[in-house]
């Protein structure tokens, strides 16, 4: 314990960036007891916009690390976990997971560490690297996973035993949507006033699937389409090739009126809230977390059905959810919500808000998060091998009552 | 409001459940086609539709899928074409015609396990990514008796397949890994496989149906390979997609390994050229999905394809060409791989004949 009596847990991520894996960071970080934990908080390449929106109860250390092996980063994180009396170490990330593990295998650290895992490849990527089962093995002790499938290729092909791997799937933290001020999205992006108006907060990379959007839209019938306005918010920079890919193919299907590129935006809760609905056409997800936001600002959706949050909220009609990379599934939903009365969409986004704070409150998730941390430091105390959390997730996918927190 | 019942959702997927067809295509099959066709009754997860596609047979084929019809538990589709066109326009018109959200190829001599259906169905429920699935496959000899021995080991693609659960496009565009039997294929792969192009159909250098979907499907998507096998595959004379077995395969190895490094100049530049052009085809087909990478890797692979075509260059052009493509990545890390290097290598520096001049052209007459 710290001196207050306080456990002190630092969480490590690479940076601050805009992105979901980050987010869940922030939001537990924010979120934990205060009466029984201090948050402390690392970014081991960079900050980034998310720095904002870190409490500033959270003690903020930016490492400034270049490569994946920088040693004198290595001694430096090492040090302060030491200086600081951090008791768990929560990594978000492959980087950070290598980096946290070389530290702990060097004997650097040597308190527990809660692994967080977000992968978002695992549609084409289920290898697990040599580098990657020696950081599980050694230098791992608690394994997260958002996802089900994330859970099952930990047992399975990462070799990680069972008793170490949590299924958390991921919550939202409902303060940064309250009270938020809608921006006027009409006037900022000069859409004309009958303008149905989507959000889509995806960072140009190729598991988000932005051409599966742009060729529903081009499927649907003109007077459909003439009412929809899409703003995209999202990193531009991380895969340019893709980047690139998706700019001509908006030229292409003459979509450039009706698709604006706004890059990455600081104000998501008020982004949102200036919208009419939203949208997300991804190929694979492990939230996804943007769902979650969608409906904490009450906006009626076009999701595709990918991640288990989409799933476990298909049947509760708070917004349409397609088949992933099937352009005709969406186009079918966009149509379908974009002639609905706007009442109609309304009622559909109050009932998404409603589901949201019942089901999917960051507390509720982060006291989860909270039980594996005192599951661990009982187990470091009493020398134990760690016993399994009430969250412990099997090997195989979970079904849909399981999914209701 | 949270035990209040949710109101009905005003919109539903299309693609909400799973269907099946299974696309069988026949010619003069009736010698087993009987066995087939009882062995899809016995699915545990039957087929919503089966589609016949007969290739204008002179046979009972046609006659015993209409029996056939009368007493299958799921809705048959015959189409009897009234010429022949040969294995893989055959598919290509079979395929048009399934409805079904994902497509199981079928071939009118195997005798399908009862879980074939229902394994490879929870594949594609499982993970929407999946575009394909395909299974290993016992094989067996005319009169059905075990082979003892497994196809992918057969085609000496275990190991590779073993190793990569998912399949990446790359490694179809470098080598066979399928046989259509085995494999069953989401809808929109399909979509995007069809039509077939005509640098299919290559006289030098043809490549299958089976070939280009995988392709296709691992472009657009995630291709999974089951090592557990889910059929029995005859092995007969008479079949179209055949098998080598022991000493036939060392031999047909030999003989292309002679060919390879014995053959005169250019020898393997009729593959190459099909190669490169039947992947461009693919990278295109990738690109208007928005499956940007992986039609950028398959165009580089096609391009390595093109540095490997004899064009008659001098020995520093062609010796360069070689080590364009093994710094490019065309060899793969395996001892077929490595023979290709060595192969190559060897043309490259081999002496070449003396060629004559060109003779003189004839000035053309304008009238």
């Amino acid at each position: 314990m710290g001196g207050d009596g306080r456990v002190r847990v630092l969480s490590v991520i690479d940076a601050l960036a805009a992105g979901g894996a980050e987010q869940v960071a922030v939001d537990v970080a924010n979120t934990l007891d205060r009466e029984r934990f201090a948050p402390y908080f690392c970014a081991t390449r960079e900050g980034g916009p998310l720095v904002e929106r870190l409490h500033s109860d959270v003690h903020l250390d930016i490492l400034g690390r270049r490569a994946t092996w920088d040693v004198a980063k290595l001694i430096e994180f090492g040090r302060k976990v030491r200086q600081d009396g951090i008791q768990i170490i929560h990594s978000h990330g492959r980087g950070t997971l290598k980096f946290v593990a070389a530290a702990k295998l060097l004997g650097l650290v040597d308190v527990p560490h809660v692994y967080h895992d977000h992968f978002g490849w695992l549609h084409t990527d289920r290898q697990a690297s040599t580098a990657l089962r020696l950081a599980f093995r050694s230098g791992v002790d608690a394994y997260m996973g958002v996802d089900s499938r994330l859970c099952a290729w930990a047992s399975s092909t990462a070799q990680i035993p069972s008793d170490r791997v949590h299924l958390v799937h991921s919550g939202v933290d409902l303060d940064r949507f309250e009270g938020s001020t809608p921006r006027d999205l009409r006037q900022e992006y000069d859409l004309p006033a009958d303008a149905v108006v989507f959000v889509m907060v995806a960072n140009f990379r190729s598991p988000k699937d932005h051409p599966t959007l742009f060729r529903a839209m081009h499927l649907l019938p003109d007077d459909v389409r003439s009412r929809m306005y899409v703003l995209i918010c999202g990193a531009t920079d991380a895969d340019p090739e893709y980047f690139a890919g998706c700019t001509a193919m908006i030229e292409r299907l003459d979509l450039a009126s009706h698709v604006r590129i706004i890059g990455p935006q600081s104000d998501i809760p008020g982004l949102l809230g200036g919208a009419d609905a939203a949208v997300m056409s991804s190929k694979n997800e492990t939230g996804p977390l943007v769902v979650l936001e969608y409906m904490a600002s009450g906006l009626p959706f076009v999701a595709t059905d990918t991640g288990e949050i989409t799933a476990a909220v298909r049947d509760s009609c708070v917004g349409l959810v397609p088949a992933p990379r099937d352009h005709v599934d969406v186009a079918d939903a966009l149509s379908a919500l974009l002639r609905m009365p706007e009442s109609e969409r309304r009622a559909m986004g109050a009932r998404g808000r409603e589901e949201v704070r019942r089901r999917f409150d960051q507390r509720i998730v982060t006291a989860r998060i909270e039980a594996v941390y005192e599951d661990l430091l009982g187990s470091a105390r009493d020398g134990q091998t760690f016993p399994a959390a009430e969250v412990v997730a099997g090997t195989t996918t979970l079904s849909e009552p399981d999914l209701q927190y | 409001m949270p035990d209040e019942p949710h109101p009905t959702s005003p919109w539903r997927s299309s693609r909400a459940g799973l269907t099946i067809s299974v696309a069988l295509c026949t010619w003069n099959g009736s010698r087993w086609l009987g066995e087939m066709l009882r062995s899809l009754e016995h699915q545990e997860r039957l087929p919503d539709e089966l589609v016949v596609q007969d290739d204008a047979s002179t046979d009972d084929t046609a006659r015993l899928v209409e029996e056939f019809s009368q007493r299958a538990p799921f809705p048959v589709k015959l189409e009897v074409n009234p010429v022949r066109i040969g294995s893989t326009r055959n598919f290509a018109a079979a395929l048009e015609r399934c409805t079904g959200h994902v497509i199981a190829l079928a071939d009118q001599d195997d005798i399908w396990y009862p879980a074939k259906l229902a394994r490879l169905a929870e594949e594609f429920s499982a993970d929407p990514t999946v575009t394909m699935a395909f299974s290993n496959a016992d094989l067996v000899d005319e009169q059905s008796r075990p082979l003892h021995r497994r196809l992918w080991q057969t085609r000496r693609v275990d190991r590779i397949l073993r190793n990569h659960a998912v399949v990446p496009a790359e490694l179809f565009a470098r080598r066979p890994l399928t046989t259509g039997c085995t494999m069953a294929v989401r809808r929109r792969a399909i979509d995007a496989a069809l039509p077939f192009p005509s640098a299919l159909a290559d006289d030098e250098s043809p490549m299958r149906h089976d070939r280009w979907i995988s392709l296709v499907a691992a472009a657009v998507g995630t291709v999974r390979a089951l090592p557990e096998p889910l059929l029995a595959f005859r092995v007969h004379p008479s079949q179209e997609t055949g098998v080598l077995i022991g000493t036939q395969l060392t031999r047909a190895l030999a003989r292309a390994a002679l060919r390879a490094v014995a053959g005169p100049p250019g020898a393997n530049s009729g593959t190459h050229r099909a190669r490169a052009a039947q992947l461009v085809e693919a990278s295109r087909r990738a690109d208007d999905l928005g499956d940007f990478k992986e039609a950028a890797i398959l165009r580089q692979i096609s391009a390595l394809h093109s540095e490997r075509i004899d064009n008659g260059s001098n020995l520093r052009d062609r010796v360069g060409a070689v080590v364009t493509c093994a710094r490019g990545g065309a060899y793969d890390l395996s001892a077929r791989g490595a023979g290709s290097l060595v192969a190559d290598a060897f043309r490259a520096i081999r002496p070449r004949p003396a060629v004559d001049p060109e003779p003189p052209r004839t000035p053309m007459r304008v009238r």
